[in-house]
């Protein structure tokens, strides 16, 4: 009994050694593929991506936006919103864990498609469909899966900056590369749907679209 | 005095206004850093100027550093409004690119590169000068050729740069998105920039005719052209002051708006999302049950559509605060009071309230259909903080409407809220007891209904 024990202790050890050796030989990876550390997108670099749109200083709803975006990214993007009658699986799905919207997006056919059902209240709908287009915006879905740093604790290598990831291949609005760390860019896509709403809501009142012209 | 004193006077003396009134600009509520750093600079071109006049020149080579000394204040102004611009000085200020160089990178670049090509200029003009120097100083002197090396290594960069900042303000000031304040602030330091390009080249102008001029004409066309350097500067610095003068204070500030960003929306959509996670999921006890009910109740009661859906969320809310996720998800008592702070505060600026608007359903195009203000949830947070707020002791007398006590109703019904302090509490209102009825007798038809489906 007990050599059977220790017998199957080794491989488990080995195995748990190697795993070991894989994980961190991943991250030495991730962090050599890590781009120098940026800070959180402000309101005023968003103003800037939404002069590349042509929208800065109109008012404009998320098809607006989602229509601006696929064109400078050339991609053609889709918004399904599901009825939940008809679909409530996926309602009660997407409920139980803790999300209120989906995006798919293939970079090879230019398409993306945001999923939310139709019993969100306006406001969060909104907001989910601004948090996803603020996904394909920054470039988050161009990182190859285990490209980032997954759920870790971002660490702040200050001055409020994080790591990033060098993405080489498709096209993005934002200056620079997405974070590695996915909980930052899921707070960074929630910031982007703010700034996206109340930028579309203020038009030409926005102070930051009047900043551009009045620059001294 | 020479000519050359006699023009370092007249242009001393329009230095000296120009920096006197943006001095007083500086020293009021109209002040910028840029309206800071040009009073500076001006006061450093009067001094300049004023030291020609008072010292003389006593040799060439003092003649090239007067004239070199004499360029650096719109270097430095020319190089400060290229990088304001491209958004170079974005740390520094908290400002944005101008839009038009925001559109084109190319463009962006080229204003980023002023600071250096204009100071490179500036350093070639004077190893040139200082080491093959020439009469710099000698309006109507006939000048080697080397002198036109000297000037025109600073005249033709500072005259590309004031030139192309110019007309990134025209394009500012054609754009409809702005106010007519900025409008003409930008057309103010369009002219001024462009009579900066102009000086330019009216002095690389007059540094070909000194050299290949004739001796009855270089007189003459330096003469009319030294008349026209003082206009040009005396409107560059009426166009300055005015464009500094102007001032537009946004509606909206932007660190009101940066409330909104960071604490009121997600906030809400917290909030939002939360009670349909719960709802939509079946978390929260009895909310769907409660619901069924009030819908029925408010039928029979012929209720508004407003009141009903602000009856549904008040239930949902109280459901999603008493669940126990719910101090996970921060969706508190207090996070809801901060809430509804927030939300008055934004009613309270009425140009904002008035703006912030979202469709109701994605498939419509009106997109005034929700505010702030018109948006269940407001009302909602209000009646909800209300009700489970612990005031046992003493019956109220605040007449509320007949929504709120049907929720209570309800609330105390599927056991949400305790039924005794609800009672106390407004028990003793005729809405309560028109609530109650109502409630019961939809509670009655539902469970007849369903029974009869069975």
């Amino acid at each position: 009994m007990l050599g059977e024990t220790s017998g199957a202790r080794l491989p488990n050890m080995i195995f748990n050694r190697a795993r070991a050796l894989v994980s961190s030989l991943r991250n030495l990876s991730a962090s050599r593929s890590s781009e120098p550390a940026r800070p959180m997108l402000s309101a005023e670099q968003f103003q800037e991506e939404l002069v590349l749109l042509g929208l800065s200083g109109k008012e404009y709803g998320p098809e607006e936006y989602a229509e601006a975006l696929g064109a400078y990214l050339g991609i053609s993007i889709a918004v399904h919103v599901i009825p939940d009658l008809q679909y409530p699986e996926l309602s009660h799905r997407l409920a139980s864990s803790g999300r209120m919207g989906e995006i798919r997006y293939s970079e090879e056919l230019g398409i993306a498609v945001i999923i939310v059902p139709g019993s969100l209240p306006s406001l969060v709908s909104v907001l989910t469909v601004l948090h996803e287009l603020g996904h394909l915006a920054a470039g988050d879905l161009l990182i190859e899966p285990g490209g980032g740093l997954g759920n870790t604790t971002p660490e702040n290598s200050g001055k409020d900056a994080f790591a990033t990831v060098r993405i080489e291949h498709g096209k993005r609005l934002a200056q620079g590369f997405p974070f590695a760390h996915e909980n930052l860019r899921e707070r960074e896509a929630n910031m982007r749907a703010s700034y996206a709403l109340t930028a579309g809501c203020l038009g030409s009142l926005s102070p930051y679209a009047l900043k551009m012209h009045d620059v001294l | 005095m020479s000519v050359a004193q006699h023009q370092a006077l007249v242009l001393a003396g329009v230095c000296l206004a120009g920096s006197v009134f943006l001095g007083i600009l500086a020293l009021s509520s109209r002040r910028t850093w840029f309206g800071i750093f040009a009073a500076f600079n001006l006061f450093l071109g009067a001094v300049l100027f004023g030291a020609q006049v008072v010292f003389g020149f006593s040799g060439w080579r003092s003649e090239v550093m007067a004239a070199l000394l004499s360029e650096l204040p719109p270097v430095l102004l020319i190089s400060w409004v290229c990088l304001a611009q491209a958004g170079g000085l974005h740390r520094r200020t908290g400002a944005l690119p101008a839009e038009a160089a925001a559109q084109r990178p190319r463009l962006r670049a080229v204003l980023r590169s002023a600071p250096l090509f204009l100071l490179l200029g500036w350093g070639f003009a004077a190893v040139v000068g200082l080491v093959w120097p020439s009469p710099a100083m000698q309006a109507y002197a006939p000048a080697p050729s080397q002198f036109v090396l000297f000037k025109w290594s600073i005249s033709t960069v500072e005259g590309f740069y004031a030139g192309l900042a110019a007309l990134v303000f025209a394009v500012a000031s054609r754009s409809s998105a702005a106010t007519i304040a900025l409008r003409l602030k930008n057309v103010a330091f369009s002219i001024a920039l462009f009579c900066l390009s102009a000086i330019a080249v009216e002095s690389a102008i007059v540094a070909g005719v000194r050299l290949w001029g004739t001796d009855e004409s270089r007189r003459e066309i330096v003469q009319a052209l030294l008349i026209l350097e003082v206009y040009l500067a005396a409107t560059c610095f009426v166009a300055l002051a005015l464009g500094l003068a102007l001032r537009y204070t946004p509606v909206i500030a932007a660190t009101f708006l940066r409330q909104l960003h960071t604490s009121w929306l997600p906030a809400q959509e917290r909030f939002e999302s939360l009670k349909w996670r719960a709802v939509t999921s079946g978390q929260a006890r009895g909310a769907i049950k409660a619901s069924h009910h009030i819908v029925e109740a408010a039928n029979l009661r012929g209720f508004s559509q407003a009141d009903t859906e602000r009856a549904l969320t008040t239930i949902q809310l109280v459901a999603t605060m008493k669940d126990p996720s719910a101090e996970r998800a921060r969706i508190t008592p207090e996070a809801a009071r901060e809430l509804y702070d927030l939300q008055e505060r934004i009613l309270d600026n009425d140009a904002l309230a008035s703006k912030i608007s979202w469709a109701s359903d994605w498939d419509s195009r009106i997109r005034d259909a929700n505010t702030v203000k018109s948006e269940p949830l407001h009302d909602a947070l209000k009646a909800a903080l209300d009700l489970i707020d612990n005031r046992e002791e003493q019956a109220e007398m605040q007449i509320r409407p007949l929504w709120y006590h049907l929720v209570a109703v309800s609330a105390a019904d599927m056991g949400l809220l305790s039924p005794a302090m609800i009672h106390t509490r407004l028990g003793q209102q005729p809405e309560y007891i028109v609530a109650y009825e109502a409630y019961h007798a939809a509670k009655a038809s539902v469970r007849s209904r369903t029974l009869y489906d069975r």
